[in-house]
């Protein structure tokens, strides 16, 4: 009944945000002329998140996927409401583990695909137990190590 | 119609979002300081382990079976609890759900044909269950209470019902009813539940036959009346709205070990005061009476489980103040009257009474007024610590050690609130 992409096209953006919001040069003398085309400046969540209730963050730990761009340490948004489909890349889990992988399907064959010469695909198969989480939907690769200082990951104790 | 979404074992949930390999092990949840058990998967409660029991109670069992234990990660649920709501706003329209608790909401379904009950109730639980990971059951019927009986009917079937029950016909009401024992009955406590038990009203059905007159004499009243009602069907209680003005706000934790000495007391109800403040401002309001108690150590049973009285006191302001620093010096000084040296003490609290809106605030003829620029301070206070998180600022009272904090021993990383605490995927 309810179609899959129908609620998302109403949610755009995920700040709420009012009519203070808007920078203004406040100047004491002279009001700034550029004050009657102030707007909304651009927001990064506007653009990337479709669907804040459902999208998620993640961090890519291994290089299973970097010939698809994702490399180690990057920032994967991960949307749960999106459809898997073949040739998407999803974060699944596998016997227990989360992965991040192409996922491919034919007629009567399921499997997950890494973008790495290196490793081999993963075939679905009746025993596994396979769960797909989200569709990754964008990954932040930060480029400048003055943003990283803010995202290493701590070590966090189990 | 009337719908109750409630989500299941929703702290064990929450954490098995992020934790694929536990989806299907027992898992518990424990109360802040590693104290109690508040939370059971179904898996947990098969193999015995009691809800709210204290955790060293059941330890042995957890061992034995290999149960998955947190501490309570109140930054992960209400997010989580967030996102559920959320889709369900945005599935049905805000104007038509009723938040009832972190886990729980009504949803109005008055403008769904009754044909299509199952169909949208189903749709719902898949959809919440598809964005956010979270499981949930629902229960559909003509009055909150009913709704609340086929909640908990779904949830004890999970693999008949799928967690859905529509309550659609006068003949399903009534094998509910039947179904349900008056002391599993939302409204009824323990206490009733006893009286109506030795009347011989064993189950809803039995209730739902009593007069309304006797209901009114034996159940309280008005309350009685409203509930027998609402278990004939007949609607009493109407979508209420949030209660977005507490008429008290409290801030009360255990320390992570006892604390004997003054100052580390100090530290701890300046911090409690902080907290409470802060969301005082978040309703924008402010209060005139502050509370603040302590619980020391029992001090000859070597058992952990049993509290001290505690000892309390309160001061009543000149004005009602929203300002962290006019409440915490108050506060302080309280402790220093609470305090008795030589003992150790295991919990404290502060409570805010006396509440009223933040722009009615009677003013007092002899203070100064210039509120404004405080509160203006206050503000940015609040949201340097909202954006940075960590209370990156806070009044010197509140101490740098902080010894006295909290247990959290198996705590789970802040997976959707913190950067530096994402889950890593491979």
């Amino acid at each position: 009944m309810i179609d899959d992409n129908f609620y998302q096209s109403i949610y755009a953006g995920t700040k709420k945000f009012s009519q203070d919001d808007i920078q203004t040069a406040n100047a004491t003398g002279f009001g700034a002329a550029a004050d009657d085309y102030a707007e909304r400046g651009i927001d990064l969540n506007e653009q990337l998140i479709m669907n804040k209730p459902a999208t998620f963050f993640f961090r890519m730990n291994g290089d299973a996927m970097s010939e698809a761009g994702i490399y180690p340490g990057d920032i994967l948004i991960v949307d749960r409401s999106i459809k898997v489909a073949s040739g998407k890349i999803v974060v699944a889990s596998v016997n227990g583990d989360l992965v991040v992988r192409y996922f491919k399907q034919t007629m009567n064959k399921l499997w997950l695909e890494p973008a790495n010469g290196r490793l081999g695909n993963m075939v679905l198969e009746e025993f596994t137990e396979y769960r797909p989480w989200g569709i990754v939907t964008c990954v932040i690769h930060l480029l400048d190590p003055v943003l990283k200082t803010f995202n290493t990951p701590r070590k966090h104790k189990k | 119609m009337i719908a109750i979404l409630d989500c299941n074992s929703f702290y064990c949930s929450c954490e098995r979002v992020f934790r694929p390999d536990i989806a299907v092990k027992p898992v518990v949840v424990l109360s802040n300081n590693d104290g109690c058990i508040i939370a059971r998967s179904d898996e947990a409660k098969e193999i015995g382990v009691g809800m709210a029991g204290p955790y060293f109670k059941a330890k042995r069992l957890i061992e034995e079976h290999g149960v998955m234990v947190f501490s309570s990660n109140y930054n992960l649920y209400g997010d989580m609890s967030w996102r559920v709501m959320e889709t369900l706003r945005m599935m049905m329209g805000k104007e038509n759900i009723e938040v009832y608790s972190v886990d729980e909401c009504f949803i109005n379904l008055a403008h769904i044909p009754i044909t299509s009950l199952h169909e949208v109730a189903l749709s719902l639980k898949e959809t919440v269950e598809r964005w956010t990971g979270i499981k949930v059951s629902v229960g559909v019927a003509p009055t909150k209470v009913l709704s609340k009986v086929a909640n908990r009917l779904a949830k004890k079937n999970k693999v008949i019902t799928n967690c859905v029950l529509v309550l659609d016909s006068p003949r399903k009401i009534e094998q509910a009813l039947q179904k349900t024992l008056v002391e599993d009955i939302w409204g009824i406590g323990g206490q009733y539940a006893d009286k109506l038990k030795r009347e011989n009203i064993l189950t809803a059905f039995d209730l739902s036959k009593k007069d309304i007159q006797w209901c009114r004499k034996n159940l309280g009243g008005v309350v009685g009346d409203r509930l027998l009602r609402e278990l004939r069907g007949e609607k009493s209680r109407i979508m209420e709205s949030p209660l977005t003005e507490k008429k008290i706000i409290a801030t009360t934790r255990m320390f992570g070990s006892p604390v004997t000495d003054i100052n580390s007391i100090k530290e701890a109800v300046a911090t409690y005061t902080t907290r409470a403040a802060e969301k005082l401002r978040r309703q924008y309001c402010a209060a005139k009476t502050i509370s603040v108690f302590v619980v020391p150590k029992e001090q000859n049973s070597g058992a952990h489980f049993r509290h001290g009285p505690s000892i309390g006191s309160y001061t009543k302001l000149m004005q009602a103040t929203s300002l962290t620093n006019e409440l915490i010096k108050p506060a302080v000084s309280l402790v220093d009257k609470l305090f008795e040296a030589g003992r150790s003490y295991k919990k404290a609290g502060v409570m805010l009474s006396d509440i009223v809106l933040d722009n009615s605030i009677q003013g007092d003829l002899f203070l100064r007024n210039n509120k404004n620029e405080r509160r203006l301070l206050m503000d940015m206070m609040d949201n340097i610590n909202f954006s940075m998180r960590n209370d990156i600022l806070k009044f010197a009272a509140s101490g740098t050690t902080r010894n006295w904090k909290m247990q959290k021993n198996f705590h789970s990383p802040r997976y959707t609130t913190r950067w530096d605490e994402l889950r890593n995927v491979n």
